[in-house]
């Protein structure tokens, strides 16, 4: 009997099925082509500002994305190296191939994943629960529990300038429309947005002498805590730049873009803006850099980044001859836009089941996400709650001071979206707590709990916490004497000591570290993936007193989530909230006062008057 | 409970042609039905005759005009209905025993302008500046205040949160952009983003000591050697001005201070001519004055009578002062015209007896004691309570803080916490944040997208 039937074989599908599995469901992936399981339809890379820690959180859950990415990386950096490890991201360009076979691989290494090819069409649902799916040939498969994750096939529809207009998901994939239909049938409410792709090149017709080489870094460094695979061969990025010419055919072509000519309603993403809209909102900007990116070993096909575009085929192969290092450069494929339904995510709880219809999962770019580890993130929390509501137990929530992924979730389903959404450290309160050398200590011990780790793995996860825990008593208790540090000191340019000095206190100045320290005093120190341990302790040491200052505003969120909130509560009747407010909470539905408060229009003021309500309405039950 | 219906004598109590009754909350038109005959609340905003009448008995009370409000738009923003009763004591107090008996309560003090905040109608510098207008006692407190009401402080602080965030998006744009064309922000653009604000910050902060000043009026002491016409000087300033007399905790009850308009601003005028011996007074220069005072003293007027050179213990005196001290020529009166100082000298001179030079000596007052305000018929922004000084302190030090940080070579992210602190602070004056609010600022600032 299969307990989960997930919908799409996408990163948000494939890491549902994953987590699903891991809990010990049995779970049938149902997806229109088993070839593109895993498939990066966009840029190749995985991580990034925010999303490189997002694939270590899915990570500590045990799942995919991280050890897909390790297995594929063809060139790696760590952003944000010179602003201190706090915010470090990592980003890997990743061989499409190599990743996509990855994907595939590690979900049938997991015997209770069921994959089969098929296209959807239709929920089959008993009153408001959803018990199963059927095919568009036919077969009906039942389940206790869906997770859907359509991504942009959901009446998708393709742009290439304002004549030609392709109904697909992706270049070369058909649409699906019936399950769309019916989702709408239901009384959900569904919205449009809109994406673009740049257009790929021939590296064998690019003329790098031009470009600036860009090589990896950190050869070492691994998404994954759980395996150290070896890296395939490296290759280098290179960067070029449009410029004025560039500009000059994109402006007289404007009228011939779908974005700009009209074809396009849906609204696109600010930080991820087409060509079009970058010469339009920043005329005086210089230049624009381009990156291109590998697509892989075994291809020479370029990823122009930076030329997402929906302009006509004949205009796009102008601007690029355009283009420093291009100028002879053949188009593999041309950019396009992707309009596509989504499925405004007010209308999921904070585990990302549909509000209307019970068991029924959302995960992915139909919650009007963008980015894989997006996608990926709801992926795991769906998989996750999917079994939890199926088994009859209480749904997993993530906080926003736990993981991103709880800041995802969480900005969804109370603040909705308005164009694409996609994470940034911004949009944590707490963005000093979530950083990517401690995705596994703040998640690890969680998915232990729920039973999604191996036992290998949970004894590295032991091994970790336990490392991490002796690093930070040594550097508490031992003191480093003014011969053992002054050295280091004056290397650093810090002023030397007079006396022995704890450890813990020496690493707080900002120039010093903590490894020279614990070495030169004689702590012993771990190699290989345990070092990792060390870099988390001194920034916890190095910055004890804002991490506290965080924790403590923290703690204030989390006693506002602990007032909870009945989901029945008549908001439209309580007249001491604003008339803004009782509509926003009724459509919302928030679990507590905290994600109340994060409603937009929803004021401190209403806070205090829907406490009382709430206290009132306690007593008159009681 | 807050939302109950709450009810009471807004007009003050004695005789008077007319008094009026609030009642507001949820169900308070039907309380109003109780208690008023015919009750017609539609339209809205109208005034309307109705008898009052006590709903236990059918006594008729008075003849009242009666204006039923709709939530939100009402002073609360809930549900309100005013009557005009007749005034006196009797008539108002006898509606509104009709109108508990129907359902209501007596509102606690503040209660009405309490909901008016929690609902959303005024923010909580609007709801002090409306106590502030009811008690503005001088022209220039008025003036202050109904700025406040009309969200002038509001705005600016309003404005220094913006600055705040748009700081911190230069901070965040570089850590969550760092790939982007224009490359990373200038340190130097960051500077000149903090030296703004701060110096914005600071700016307004300078007005708190105008600001309280301009709420709990500018101290004037009054001080001179015995028989120097001290008292009579005080006396003449108060004249038919003179409000309230108090006595000041921990002093001996010879010391007095009264508040006194001049030139439009309030003044807390002191002389403590009387005090004991025992207080710690200027006693080896046989100048009465108590320590204490002048130490906290705005302005000192010196009393000298007309017509005399200072002794060399004087001159002392005013030297140690500074500029803090104005000299008074008292007793004008006893001295041939051409003895006293011409109008454009440092010095002034009074005669108490027949109130010539007054009126200089007020608006001299005015000028020195609210150099910054007086003159322009406008009022800038004005931080007139503790509670503003306080939030804006914590921002500046949060500000300034942010700036030690980045010199020290604190990371950015890290440096960044005290900004969000800096914005909190101000939040606590006027309203919500939203993280959203960051990225707006970047976007709109930053071309992004590799």
């Amino acid at each position: 009997m299969v307990e989960v039937i997930v919908v799409g074989g996408g990163h948000a599908g494939c890491e549902a099925a994953s987590a699903a599995a891991r809990m010990g469901a049995r779970v049938l992936l149902i997806t229109s082509s088993l070839d593109t399981i895993g498939q990066m339809s966009c840029n190749p890379a995985i991580g990034g500002v925010a999303k490189g820690t997002v694939v270590r959180e899915i990570d500590a859950f045990g799942g995919i994305m991280a050890r897909a990415a390790d297995r594929s990386t063809i060139q790696f950096r760590m952003l944000n190296r010179s602003k201190g490890p706090a915010v470090w991201a990592p980003r890997a360009q990743c061989d499409r191939t190599i990743y996509r076979r990855a994907v595939r691989r590690l979900l049938e290494e997991n015997d209770n994943i069921m994959l089969l090819q098929g296209t959807v069409a239709a929920l089959k649902l008993r009153g408001d629960k959803a018990i199963g799916v059927t095919t568009v040939d036919g077969r009906e498969l039942a389940a206790d529990a869906v997770i859907l994750t359509a991504g942009t096939f959901l009446r998708g529809k393709i742009h290439i300038g304002t004549e030609t207009r392709i109904p697909g998901g992706r270049a070369g994939d058909p649409a699906a429309v019936d399950i769309a239909e019916q989702l709408e049938a239901l009384g959900l409410e569904v919205d449009r947005f809109k994406t673009g792709t740049p257009p790929r090149v021939d590296g064998r017709t690019v003329d790098f002498s031009k470009l600036e080489r860009q090589d990896g870094e950190m050869p070492e460094y691994r998404f994954s805590h759980f395996e150290r695979v070896p890296r395939p061969e490296q290759r280098p990025c290179w960067i070029t730049w449009a410029g004025e010419e560039v500009k000059e055919i994109i402006r007289q072509n404007l009228k011939a873009s779908a974005l700009y000519g009209g074809a396009i309603s849906g609204r696109g993403p600010r930080y991820c803006p087409s060509v079009e809209d970058k010469v339009v909102k920043f005329p005086d900007a210089e230049r624009h850099q381009i990156f291109l990116e590998p697509e892989g070993l075994d291809t020479c096909e370029l990823y122009v980044n930076g030329l997402s575009t929906s302009l006509p085929v004949e205009v796009q192969l102008r601007f690029l001859a355009a283009v420093p290092g291009l100028e002879r450069a053949r188009m593999t494929r041309p950019g396009y836009a992707i309009e596509y339904d989504y499925y405004p995510p007010h209308q999921l709880t904070p585990w990302l089941e549909v509000k209307a219809i019970e068991r029924l999962f959302f995960a992915g770019q139909i919650n009007g996400t963008t980015g894989y580890e997006e996608a990926a993130a709801q992926g795991v929390l769906a998989g996750i709650n999917a079994v939890r509501r199926a088994r009859g137990e209480e749904p997993v929530m993530l906080g926003r001071d736990t993981a991103y992924i709880g800041v995802l979730v969480d900005d969804l389903v109370t603040r909705g979206v308005d164009e694409p959404y996609r994470l940034f450290t911004s949009r944590a309160e707490f963005r000093l707590l979530l950083r990517q050398d401690n995705a596994l200590k703040r998640l690890g011990p969680l998915a232990r709990e729920l039973g999604m780790l191996r036992s290998h793995e949970v004894e590295i996860l032991q091994r970790r916490l336990e490392e991490e825990e002796r690093l930070l008593e040594s550097s508490r208790t031992t003191r480093v004497s003014p011969d053992q540090a002054n050295g280091w000191l004056e290397l650093w340019g810090e002023r030397p000591l007079q006396e022995p000095t704890r450890i813990a206190e020496l690493v707080r100045r900002p120039r010093v570290r903590l490894r020279e320290l614990l070495r030169a005093s004689g702590v012993e120190l771990a190699l290989g993936d345990l070092e990792e341990a060390l870099m988390s302790v001194e920034i916890e040491l190095k910055y004890e007193g804002y991490l506290e200052r965080e924790r403590q505003a923290a703690r204030k969120l989390s006693e506002m989530a602990n007032f909870r909130l009945p989901v029945d509560l008549p908001y439209l009747e309580f007249k001491s909230l604003s008339t803004e407010a009782r509509q926003k909470l009724d459509r919302i539905r928030p679990q507590s006062l905290a994600q109340a408060g994060r409603i937009p229009g929803v004021s401190p003021s209403d806070l205090q008057n829907l406490v009382l309500e709430v206290l009132k309405r306690r007593r008159q039950v009681a | 409970m807050l939302t109950d219906v709450i009810a009471a004598v807004a007009t003050p109590p004695g005789r008077s042609a007319i008094a009026l009754i609030r009642v507001s909350g949820r169900g308070c038109h039907a309380v109003a039905a109780k208690v008023l005959q015919p009750f017609n609340p539609q339209p809205y905003r109208r005034a309307r005759r109705a008898k009052a009448v006590d709903p236990r008995t059918g006594e008729i009370l008075d003849q009242v005009l009666y204006t039923v409000f709709a939530a939100p738009a009402s002073y609360t923003g809930e549900d309100m209905v005013e009557i005009g009763t007749h005034g006196g004591l009797l008539v108002p107090a006898g509606v509104l025993a009709a109108l508990f008996a129907a359902g209501a309560r007596q509102a606690a003090p503040g209660e009405f302008t309490r909901r008016a905040v929690l609902n959303g109608k005024l923010d909580l510098i609007q709801a002090e500046a409306v106590a502030d207008v009811i008690d503005a006692a001088t022209p220039a407190q008025r003036r202050a205040a109904l700025r406040q009401l009309d969200r002038g402080l509001s705005r600016r602080i309003e404005q220094l949160r913006e600055q705040v965030l748009e700081l911190e998006a230069l901070v965040s744009y570089d850590i969550d952009f760092p790939e982007e064309d224009s490359g990373p922000v200038p340190p130097q653009r960051v500077e000149a983003a903090a030296t703004a604000l701060l110096e914005a910050l600071r700016g307004l902060l300078a007005t708190a000591a105008d600001g309280e000043k301009l709420r709990e009026g500018a101290l004037v002491v009054i001080a001179g050697r015995p028989n120097a016409g001290k008292s009579s000087l005080f006396n003449a300033l108060l004249g038919s001005e003179r409000a309230i007399v108090t006595e000041i905790p921990g002093t001996t009850r010879d010391a007095i201070e009264a508040m006194a308009s001049c030139g439009g601003f309030p003044f807390r005028l002191v002389d403590t001519a009387g005090l004991r011996e025992s207080e710690d007074r200027v006693e080896k220069l046989g100048i009465e004055v108590s320590r204490r005072y002048l130490r906290a003293a705005d302005l000192v007027l010196f009393c000298v009578e007309a017509g005399r050179d200072l002794e060399p213990e004087e001159k002392r005196f005013v030297e140690e002062l500074g500029d803090r001290v104005l000299i008074v020529r008292t007793k004008a009166d006893l001295v041939p015209i051409d003895e006293l100082p011409p109008p454009e000298a440092a010095e002034l001179w009074v005669s108490a007896l027949s109130g010539t030079g007054l009126d200089r000596l007020r608006d001299r007052l005015a000028e020195r004691a609210f150099s910054g305000l007086a003159g322009g018929g406008d009022l800038a922004e004005l931080v007139t309570r503790e509670r503003h000084r306080l939030a804006l302190e914590r921002a500046l030090e949060e500000v300034e803080s942010f700036v030690r940080a980045r010199r020290e070579g604190i990371e950015a992210a890290v440096a960044a916490t005290h900004l969000r602190a800096a914005v909190a602070a101000l939040e606590e004056l006027i309203g919500v944040v939203s993280t959203e609010d960051i990225l707006d600022r970047v976007f709109s600032t930053f071309c992004v997208g590799k």
